[in-house]
Formats: structure tokens, sequence, C-alpha cells
């Protein structure tokens, strides 16, 4: 059982733990500093019974000095320091060490999850994401830190009080200990079924953080339906499970320290039967039944540590592997062997380009072919789901396209330097993302030293320093949770004046201006085209009037090209943009 | 000042205190229960080292002394006398050395020298005359009582004897160490059985408590006005009800009763030292300052420490949470470096309070540790003076070792619970405070809807504004007879959305009124009112669930009707090529569907509950033109016979309404048919050739 039961620990070490082996060398002399101190505590703690039984020997022979009995206590109180010393440095050594490793790891997973492309964030969500980065490492920590101590701390204790009692006392002590080892057991067992209620406790508490969250944002439909009755009969469901969970683990929990305190209760109990016997017969000084006394009370955080060791290192394991899997994805996007500085721009050629997202067959774009040059500005048009977003996305390599298929210049996309490639491709988001900052904050995070004047120039472009008049704060004005809220065509706009400042060779807006109102977005595409003059910007819109001010027109249809010209070209010939042209010029019609 | 906000903490403290205990009203029962077998737990378990302590004394080490005759004239003498256990063997009554009531050296001298109290220690035991004469034979010395069942000889004597015989004169003390431990065993079961029905009952209640609270939470904030629940973050109102409510918890497992429980263990093995032995009691009090002190100076140090590592795991968590979501701008902006050292500056203030918070409990710990040592060191070096004096058995003393071990252990983990029971206090503390607040819309309708309301609507001089006095509508005045079909128009900001939202009474006017078939809306109930006027709204939310569900939304709506509704609204046809049609399950917040059909989905669930009368907020935006075409044709059948407000920005969507409203800045500045406001050639005649102009430019 203990053999199968190493051989188990054993083998999710080697599997799990190798991401830790490179921290753990690191502060191998935290370790080694921090188990010499654990040692020394331990041997101290050791020594502690013996005092005592020395005295109460001394004590019970009947004539003893008072003196003698003081210089005992006196070295005792001295050991006792030097065991608080002792044990305020393995805590220093240990802890801090993994402290340190936890700290350092959430680094390299953070920096990792900034190279991870958004096929990744496809499949992770942000809860789950959160939850390794939260839950898991707390169990790490664990593992690397109080699974490490219990473990060193249980096997001295354990072996050094077994020897101790057993050279001296080996059948009171073979009968006493009989309770401890099922100290272990049960810890063992409980932890497993407690793995599984605790399992259910947090799947339940995510059930009702989830279900509050929505109800909450999306009151106002709840409200408009009159349906608060049903969302809070849901919730009543939800909440009777996280009780019903709780309680099954507190079945299991509740009843683990009982039983500990139990079974010790036991040791005691045999050793008053036959310590006591043996007093009684004179095989066994009172000093010495005391001393055994304690050194039982000694053993049984051991027991516990042993089994909470096995349950730690097992729950550190299973988090182990999913940080694992995180870390394990390789950046789909990322710089080839030495790559290119990015040139200014001059023109980009798309060469038979084909997209399909992961796990689906359908292909959203097909066999695309095009070419932009510097100081042109190409309107995109297409129905929705026709691959607009798609394409514009493989341009910054936000998604990534087969190698080959896109030229910056003449050269591949992918033999150019990533972050410089970005650089001088911006892009505004169809939804709009900002950071829980300041306005001014927000905007600059694009460009942290731009000038005063380029930033009252976007904002003015973006015609923020209207809104901007009635916020108290102004530009300091925080957005997000704790500050105002914003109107979707403000955030839209504070989005774009981001992208505007960063100065891009290329500019990509899609359907960034949605929910700004038809004046407005006149004003702020004249006065883009005007700003942006020798400069490349590619425009996707609903909108005819929008895709006015381009030079070309692209049509996309089912991720090929449709129709492609000026807007004089194609408002002639038959097809989708004629007919969305003609719709609006119908209405036109009506209205005159 | 730091002290007045102290005292006005422990005000509230109190309350909150009083408030919970009232939630837990409802399993007063389980309470009473987890009481109750606390005293039961605590009793037994402080039960048990006496126990060791009686049997070590009166049976393992048990040795007797005898007093003069004489003495039994005192008081004192002859009551303990008729208490205890005593055998009268002649001139001297022989009674257990713990029991001589004596406590000072002095007197136990004076009695001594006077020969009225043994010096020796003796030992007494109830026998046969065939077993006392066998002793008598090997030569040792024993007085006999008179009827030949009691013998008493020296207790260096009886070490003399052999092992047999020996055996038999202690028999008796052999048979009460078997009934102790069998008794201390029952002690153990006892403590077993109690402790694990307390930490089940109290979970009980605390588990219902918590239940009880987030149901009402939630039933409470959901009644809120969208005023309140706009201006307080969604985060905020999911932590009250998840991560505060759970600190109620610690309130009742880990403060109230675990607090109690080490109450009443330290009071509890106080009063058992005291009764034990008073003058060591005393001593070993003296040695009890030093750790109390400790205490409180750590309590401050582990609250700050606590506080400042909870405050930066918010900020690393927020951090990590926000930069997830916003990962795509970081990549577009190449900021990855930024964000990196910001990252890692956060990460390392977070490192270095959870340090400071290790060393806090790292040092508190150890020391608390050492005191106990001193503790004992103090009584065991004591207790050997008064032991060697004889006035104190040696049970007394190792009884004395375990209590003081008994007495640290709840110290070690007081301050621990304090720093919890502080959060706890300050997650009751919010979770009153909003439950406290009331902003409710107040539901005051009585009147009945009409069974066949024609649906009328009027606004008669309302004004209206969010925050004080910004009005969005002033002096807002028209009529839409049943059956009419209005639209409003006007640029953003004109408080067109907000027309909408008052109608349904999401938010109530501050003056003036509105009129459903005559009769103002809050003379209705609130959920009638509501079920007859359902608006499509510009932002759309989705919930987890399927299609279907989404549509219905929780009224009971046929599958039919459903799929009518998706069908007018065009929604039908890619609702259709989803895998599993109308129970595809739509992901968190409709992130599989396109704006434009988590829209249509919108649309369609007013439609489906079929209200009197419909508002439609800009409800075909993101849906493009060929398919807002389509929905615009079955739209004509939709609103026929309904009474309906059309917001728009697109004119051509809205020109054969019966009734065009131009809103400008809160004011209704034009109103009348298109015809009617083209040929007034004011604002309505601006904004139409501004898109006309823009269309064919």
């Amino acid at each position: 059982m203990t053999r199968s039961l190493f051989l188990c620990i054993f083998r999710i070490m080697l599997k799990e733990y190798k991401t830790l082996v490179p921290y753990l060398k690191k502060y191998l002399i935290y370790y080694i500093a921090g188990i010499f101190c654990l040692v020394i505590t331990d041997a101290g703690l050791l020594y502690i019974p013996q005092f005592i039984k020395k005295a109460i020997n001394s004590v019970s022979v009947g004539a003893f000095e008072l003196s003698l009995i003081g210089r005992y206590m006196i070295q005792m109180v001295m050991l006792a320091i030097l065991i608080s010393i002792g044990r305020f440095f393995w805590r220093f050594f240990i802890h801090g060490a993994s402290r340190r490793i936890e700290t350092e790891l959430r680094e390299k997973i953070f920096y990792h999850l900034l190279d991870m492309s958004s096929a990744f964030y496809g499949e992770h969500k942000t809860g789950d994401i959160m939850a390794r980065m939260t839950n898991d490492m707390k169990a790490i920590r664990m593992a690397s830190g109080m699974a490490f101590v219990a473990f060193i701390d249980g096997l001295f204790m354990a072996l050094a009080i077994l020897v101790i009692l057993f050279t001296s006392y080996s059948r009171l002590t073979l009968i006493t200990i009989i309770p401890l080892p099922f100290i272990t057991i049960i810890v063992l067992f409980a932890g497993k079924m407690l793995g599984k209620r605790f399992k259910r406790v947090q799947e339940a508490y995510s059930a009702i953080s989830e279900r509050v969250q929505e109800s909450f944002s999306g009151i106002s439909v709840i409200k408009t339906f009159t349906q608060e009755e049903h969302f809070l009969n849901e919730f009543g469901r939800d909440n009777d499970e996280y009780w019903a969970a709780n309680m099954s683990l507190i079945r299991i929990w509740g009843f683990i320290f009982p039983v500990v305190s139990f079974l010790s209760g036991i040791t005691v109990c045999l050793l008053l039967l036959y310590g006591g016997s043996q007093l009684m017969m004179n095989q066994l000084n009172p000093g010495n039944f005391v001393a055994v006394m304690s050194y039982l009370a000694m053993l049984i955080w051991p027991m516990l540590g042993a089994g909470f060791t096995v349950n730690l290192i097992q729950r550190g394991g299973a988090s182990l592997k999913r940080i694992n899997q995180i870390l394990e994805v390789e950046p789909e996007i990322s710089n080839g062997e030495s790559p290119r500085d990015v040139p200014i721009f001059k023109e980009l050629t798309v060469n038979s380009l084909n997209y399909t997202f992961h796990g689906s067959g359908d292909s959203v774009i097909n066999d695309l072919t095009l070419t932009l040059r510097a100081g042109e500005t190409l309107g995109i048009l297409g129905k929705t789901g026709s691959g607009k977003t798609t394409f514009i996305r493989l341009l910054p390599r936000i998604l990534e396209s087969e190698e080959g298929q896109i030229h910056y210049n003449g050269i591949p996309l992918h033999s150019l330097e990533l972050s410089s490639l970005r650089s001088s491709i911006a892009m505004v988001p169809q939804e709009t993302i900002l950071f829980s900052r300041s306005i001014r904050e927000n905007i600059l995070y694009s460009k942290e030293d731009a000038s005063e004047e380029e930033l009252a120039r976007v904002v003015h472009i973006s015609t923020l320093d209207r809104d901007l008049k009635n916020f108290p704060d102004g530009m300091e004005t925080q957005v997000g949770e704790r500050g105002v809220s914003l109107s979707g065509g403000q955030k839209q706009r504070i989005a774009f004046a981001r992208a505007l400042l960063a100065d891009p060779e290329l500019l990509i807006l899609d359907d960034a201006l949605s929910a700004v109102d038809t004046k407005t977005e006149e004003f702020i595409l004249k006065e883009l085209v005007k700003l942006r003059k020798g400069k490349t910007n590619i425009i996707i819109s609903h909108r005819v009037s929008t895709l006015q001010v381009s030079n070309k027109i692209l049509v996309l249809r089912k991720g090929s090209i449709g129709q492609y010209g000026s807007h004089k070209e194609l408002s002639r010939q038959d097809g989708l943009y004629k007919r969305i042209f003609d719709l609006q010029s119908m209405e036109q019609e009506e209205q005159s | 000042m730091k002290k007045e906000k102290s005292t006005v903490e422990n005000k509230y403290n109190h309350k909150v205190i009083s408030r919970l205990f009232k939630m837990a009203a409802p399993y007063r029962i389980w309470f009473i229960v987890a009481g109750i077998s606390l005293i039961f737990a605590s009793g037994a378990e402080l039960t048990l080292p006496i126990l060791l302590q009686r049997t070590i004394d009166r049976n393992i080490m048990t040795e007797w002394s005898w007093i003069d005759e004489s003495l039994m004239e005192e008081e004192l003498w002859s009551e303990t006398v008729s208490e205890n256990e005593h055998f009268v063997l002649g001139s001297k009554v022989y009674l257990r050395t713990v029991d001589i009531p004596l406590k000072k050296d002095s007197e136990i001298n004076r009695l001594r020298e006077k020969d009225t109290l043994s010096s020796e220690a003796w030992y007494v035991f109830q026998s046969n005359k065939a077993e006392l004469s066998l002793i008598l034979e090997t030569g040792i010395q024993m007085e006999v009582s008179e009827d030949n069942t009691t013998g008493a000889l020296l207790l260096s004597d009886l070490k003399k004897v052999d092992q047999e015989l020996y055996k038999q004169i202690r028999s008796s003390d052999f048979s009460g160490l078997r009934r102790n431990t069998i008794l201390y065993f029952i002690l153990l079961t006892v403590i077993l059985l109690f402790s694990f029905v307390q930490i089940y009952s109290m979970s009980w209640t605390s588990q219902g408590v918590m239940k009880d609270l987030r149901l009402k939470m939630l039933s409470h904030i959901m009644n809120q006005s969208l005023r309140y629940l706009g201006e307080t973050p969604v985060g905020t109102l999911v932590s009250r009800i998840t991560s505060d409510v759970e600190t109620i918890n610690e309130f009742f497992t880990s403060v109230t009763i675990s607090i109690l429980k080490d109450l009443a263990i330290m009071i509890g093995v106080l009063i058992a030292l005291w009764v034990l032995n008073p003058m060591l009691a005393a001593i070993t009090i003296i040695t009890i300052p030093p750790v109390l002190i400790a205490t409180v100076v750590f309590r401050n140090m582990a609250r700050n420490a606590y506080r400042s590592q909870r405050h930066w795991i918010g900020k690393v968590n927020g951090f990590i949470s926000e930069h997830i979501t916003g990962i795509e701008v970081i990549q577009i902006f190449g900021q990855e470096k930024r964000a990196r050292e910001e990252f890692h500056h956060n990460n390392r203030s977070l490192l270095d309070a959870s340090l400071s918070e290790m060393y806090v409990f790292a040092i508190f710990r150890p020391l608390v540790d050492l005191f106990r040592s001193i503790s004992m060191g103090v009584v065991i070096y004591w207790g050997a003076g008064m032991f060697g004096r004889g006035i104190l058995t040696l049970g007394v003393l190792i009884a004395f070792i375990d209590l003081i071990q008994k007495f640290y252990r709840p110290v070690m983990d007081m301050s621990e619970k304090f720093t919890i029971m502080q959060s706890a206090m300050a997650g009751g503390e919010r979770i009153f405070q909003i439950l406290d607040e009331d902003h409710s819309i107040v539901d005051s309708g009585k009147d009945p809807l009409p069974e066949n309301i024609s649906g009328s609507l009027e606004f008669r001089d309302v004004h209206f504004a969010y925050k004080n006095d910004d009005y969005v509508l002033k002096n807002l005045s028209f009529k839409a007879k049943a059956g009419d079909n209005i639209a409003i128009v006007g640029y953003t900001g004109a408080g067109k959305t907000t027309v909408a939202s008052l109608a349904t009474r999401l938010w109530d006017i501050q003056s003036g009124q509105i009129l459903l078939d005559q009769k103002n809306i809050k003379d209705y109930p609130l959920q009638s009112l509501r079920q007859t006027i359902q608006s499509v709204q510009q932002d759309v939310f989705l919930f987890a669930g399927t299609v279907a569900e989404n549509i219905a939304l929780g009224s009971d709506i046929p599958m039919e009707q459903i799929r009518k509704a998706a069908e007018q609204v065009q929604a039908d046809p890619f609702i259709q090529r989803m895998e599993n049609g109308y129970n595809s399950l739509i992901h968190e917040r409709g992130s599989n569907l396109s704006a434009g059909q988590r829209q249509l989905l919108s649309f369609a669930r007013v439609l489906a509950h079929n209200p009197e009368v419909l508002i439609l907020d800009e409800a075909t935006a993101s849906i493009d033109s060929e398919t807002e075409k389509l929905v615009q044709n079955a739209m004509d059948k939709i609103l026929k016979g309904r009474t309906s407000l059309v917001i728009a920005h697109r004119i051509s969507t809205i020109q054969k309404a019966d009734k065009i409203l131009v809103l400008s800045q809160g004011e209704l500045v034009e109103q009348g048919t298109h015809e009617e406001l083209i040929a007034r050639k004011d604002l309505y005649y601006k904004l139409y050739k501004l898109q006309y102009e823009s269309k064919s430019a």
C-alpha cells in the first residue's frame, strides 16, 4: 500500500512538477537553510520532554534539590528560545521560497498569456483562466511550502520519536501507538472524498456567481419582461444546490478533526491503562510516564501531516497540470528566426489567401487576391459572416495566415518583426475594450509619449472634446466599474482616438463608428482623411455613406471578392453593392 | 481620532451581530443544539486531565496519611474525613494524602511535631484475614483493623512484598485503573459525538442563514430601480451576494462558535487549575499577561498585514482579468512590454505584502509557544517545590502540565480569528447596507388593467432627469391613440431612448403624468403594466441557455409561438442553421452570434410576448440592409392594430408613421406626419436632408 502510494506520488511529481524544477533549483539554498532550521527546531522539541521527565523523576524519588529543578527549567526555557528562533527561520526560508516561487510562476504565466493568440482565448474563458491563476496557484504554493514542511517535519519527527520511544519503552510504545496510523489512513481516505465534495462546492459556487452576474447584467431585460420571479426561482435552485454541496462537504470535513482528537485521546487512554499498570508495578518512573505522554502528543501532528502531505501534493499536482496546460500551448503567432525590421509601408499584397478556423470545416476566406498601395483607403462591405473581420485580423497577425499568402512591401508577413508590424498596422475592433483607468490613460495607451498637441488633435477629431466638457473630471474621468458609465458612442470614439494617436502606417476601422450618429461620423471621417493624407486606411462599414470616402471598395462574398472597384463603378455594376445602394436610394426616393 | 473610529466600528459591529442572530432565528433549534453540544464537548475535554490526575493520585500513585483521633473534634477534620474515603485503625484515622486539607507547610509541620499527623507515607487496603496473616508472616510491620478487614503498612514496606502478593494488595487500585480507563474512553466518545453534532448543527445554521441571505439580497436588489442599479457596478453587487455572504459563514463557524469554545476552554482550564490547587493556579495566571499583551499587539499587526495582502491580491487579480479581456488591445498596439512591467510591479508588491503577513505569523506563533514553555517551566519549578513540602501531589502536577498545554492552544490562533471576525463584520456591514437601502420603484398600483386594453398612450408635461437637475426630458407632451404608430427622431442624446424607459416605469418621472388608457401608469400594478408595454432595447442582452429559452425568457410560451416570432423577424433561417436549431446553446453573452443575430433574437423575444404596446428602440441598427428590408416588410403586419413607438436614426424607416416627434435636447420641437414636417423646412427637414445628401454624394 505504502509502496504503491509513493510510486503514485512519484509519478505525479515527475510528470507535473517538472515546471517547478527551475524554481526549486533557484531557491535550493532557501530550502536547505529551511530544512536545517526545521531539523534544529524538531530536535529541540524532542528534547523538551526530557527536562520534564528529569524534573518529575527527581521529584518523585523524594529527596531532591529544588535548585536542580530550577536549573532544568532554565535549560528548558533556553531551549524553547532556540526552538522559537528556529521556528521563525524555517518559516522565513521555506514559506519565503514558496511565496517567491508562486510570484515568479504567476509572472511567467502572465507573460505567456500576453503572447497567446485569439484562438487560445476562444478556447479558454476568462473565468477559467482566472480560476487557474488564483485557486490553482494557491494549491501550488501549498504544495511547494506547507506540503514540503509537513513532509520533512513529519518524517523526521515521526522517526525520531519512534526511535526514542521504542528504545526506552518498546512494549508500552507498541501498544499505545496503535491508533496513530489510523489518523493517517483516515486523512488519506477523507482527502479523496473531500476532493470530490470540494469540487462540487466550487462548481455550485461558480453557478451561483454566474447566475447573479447574469441577472444583474441583464436586469433591464428581466424587468421589462417582469421575469424577476422566474430568475429568483432559478437562483433558488442553484442556491439550494450550493447549500447541499456545502453540507455534504461538512459531513466529512466536520468529522476529521473530532476523529483525530478521538484517536489521539485513545493513545492517552492506552497509556493510562498499560503505563499506569507499569507505574504501579514499579516498572516505569512517573517522569517517564509524563515523557511518553508528551512524545505521543507530538506524534499526532506527523501522522496528520503524512495524510495532508499526500493530499497537498496530489492537489498541487492536479493544479500544476492545469497550469502546464496553459504553459504548454506554444504561442501560435510569434517571431520567426531573425525577423526583419518593418520598412515604411508601400504596398500590401494578398495572394490567394485562405483561412479556416480551428475545428470548423467551412473556410472563411477563399482564394482572396488583392493589392493595397500606400495612401489608399479601402472600403469593405459584406453581409454578416462574409469574412470582413477575419480578413483584416490576418493583416496585423492577430489571426495567422498561411505563410506566403500576404506580403508587406513584397516581404512575407511572417518574416517581419511582430511587434513593429503591429505598431505599423493599428486596428479599431468592432467590440470596444477600454481599461479601468482615466480617459487620458486609455487614449495614451497606444503611444505613451504623445505630446499634448497630438493628444488634443485626436480628441478633437474624435469629437470627444464635446463630451469631456460634461464630465466633471474631464480627461481624468475614470472609465469602467467605478467611473461614470460611458455611452457606446463615447467608448467607440475613445477607442478610435487611441488608434489614431498611434499614427500607424495602416489604420483599420472595423465597423468602429456604428454607435455614432451620421452627422458626427461624417465629421470624423472628413477629418480622418485630411489628417491621414499619404497614409493608408481600411474601413469596414454597413453604411454606404461611410464607404464613399474610400478610393476602392471591396465587396466580400463568402470570403472571396464579390466586387471590387470605386463607388462609381460599383454603383453601376449589378451586385450586392448596387442592391444596397439602391435600397438606400429607394428609401430616399420614398422620402422625397 | 483613531479611537473614535474604532468605537463607531464597535457600535456597528454590535448591530451587525444582533442582526445576524436575528437572521438565524429560524434555525434557533440547531443553534441551541450546537450550544449544548459545545458545553458538553468542552466540559468533557476539561474533565480528561482531571480524570487523569485522579487516576494517578488515587489509584496509581496512591498514598495515605493518618491523623490522630483527637483532631476529629475540629470541624475541618471531621468534615474532611466524612467526605472522603477513610479507615479507622485504633486511634488513627487514615486518609489519602491528597485529601489532607492543609496547604501550608507550617501547619503540617506543627501537627507532625505534635505527632497528630503521620510524617511517613502509608498504604491502606481492604483485605481478608488469610491475606493479612500472609503479609504478617513476611515480617513486615502492619497495622490491622479489629475485624481483620483492613490493613495499613508503610509505603516503603509495600515495595518489599513479592509480586503476587503486591498485586493482591493493590487489586482495588488495579480495578480502579481499569474503571477510570473505561471512563476516559467514554469521555472521549462523548467529545467525539458532541463535537461532530456541534460542527454539523452550527454549519446547518450558518449555511441556512447564508442561503436565506443570498435569496433575500437577490430579490431585494432585483427590485431596485435602474437608477440605483445603473450607479452600482455589477461586479460590486455580485460580490455582495457571493463573497460577502461567504464571510458570514466564517462569522458563525469560525468566529461565534470557535471563539466561544476557545473562551470556554481557557476559562475552564483556569477553573480546573483553581480547583486542583489555588496557589499553583495563581502562579500560572501570573505567567499569562505577557501572552495577552502579545496577542493584542499582534492583533493589530495581523489586521494591517492581512488588509494590505487582500488589497494587493485584488489588484493583481483585477489586473490579470482586465488584461485577459483586453488582450487584443495590448497586442494590436504592441504594448506587451508595458503590460509586463506593470504586472511585475503589482506582483512584487503582492509578494512584499504576503511576505510581511507571513513574518507577522512567523514571529507570533513561535512567541506564544515560547510563553507556553516559560509558563510550564515556572509551574514545574514551583510545583516541585510544593511537592517537596508535601502540599502537592504528582497527579496534580501532571494535570497542570496537561492543562497549560490546553490553555495555550486557542491563544495560538486567537489573533487569526479576530482578523477573520473583522472581515466577517465588514462583510456583514456591507450586506446590511445594501438591504437597508431601498431605491425600488414603488409598486403601489392597485387598479387592474382592463381586459381589453385599447393601448392609447399619453405623455403629459413630463419632466425627467437621471441625475439631480440635469433634465433629459423637459415638458414633454404627446398623445398616441390606440393603434397609432408614433416615431421619435433626433440627434444622439436628444432623450429618445429615455421615452421608452419611462413608459415601462423602468424609471419614474419627476413631474407630469404618463397615461395608459387615460389612467396614470402608476395606478396599475407594475407587473401588468410591463406586460402590456414592452420594448426592444438598443442594448441586447442574451442569457446563457438555449435560443428558445432566450425568446420565451421564463414565460410559458408554446414552441409554435416562439417559432412564429422568430420567423416574423427573419431570425428563423439562421436559427435553423444552428446545430440544434431552437435548442442550440447560446454562449456567455451570446458570443457565438453576430451582433445582428443577437438583435433579431431580442426582437423575436418581444414579439413572442405579444404586448399591446410595442416600443422599438433602434431595433434594427446592427442588422445588414438586406435583412433589415425584410424585417421592415414584416413590420407592417406586426404593427397593425398595435400602439407603437419607433425610435430611429434613419428617417427612411419611419416615414409611414402616423405621427413623428422630433426631439432636441429633451424638448419636443416638432411633430406631425412626414409630409407636414418636410413642408415646415425646420429641424426634421435638416435631418432628412443630411441623410439624403450623404447617400447621394
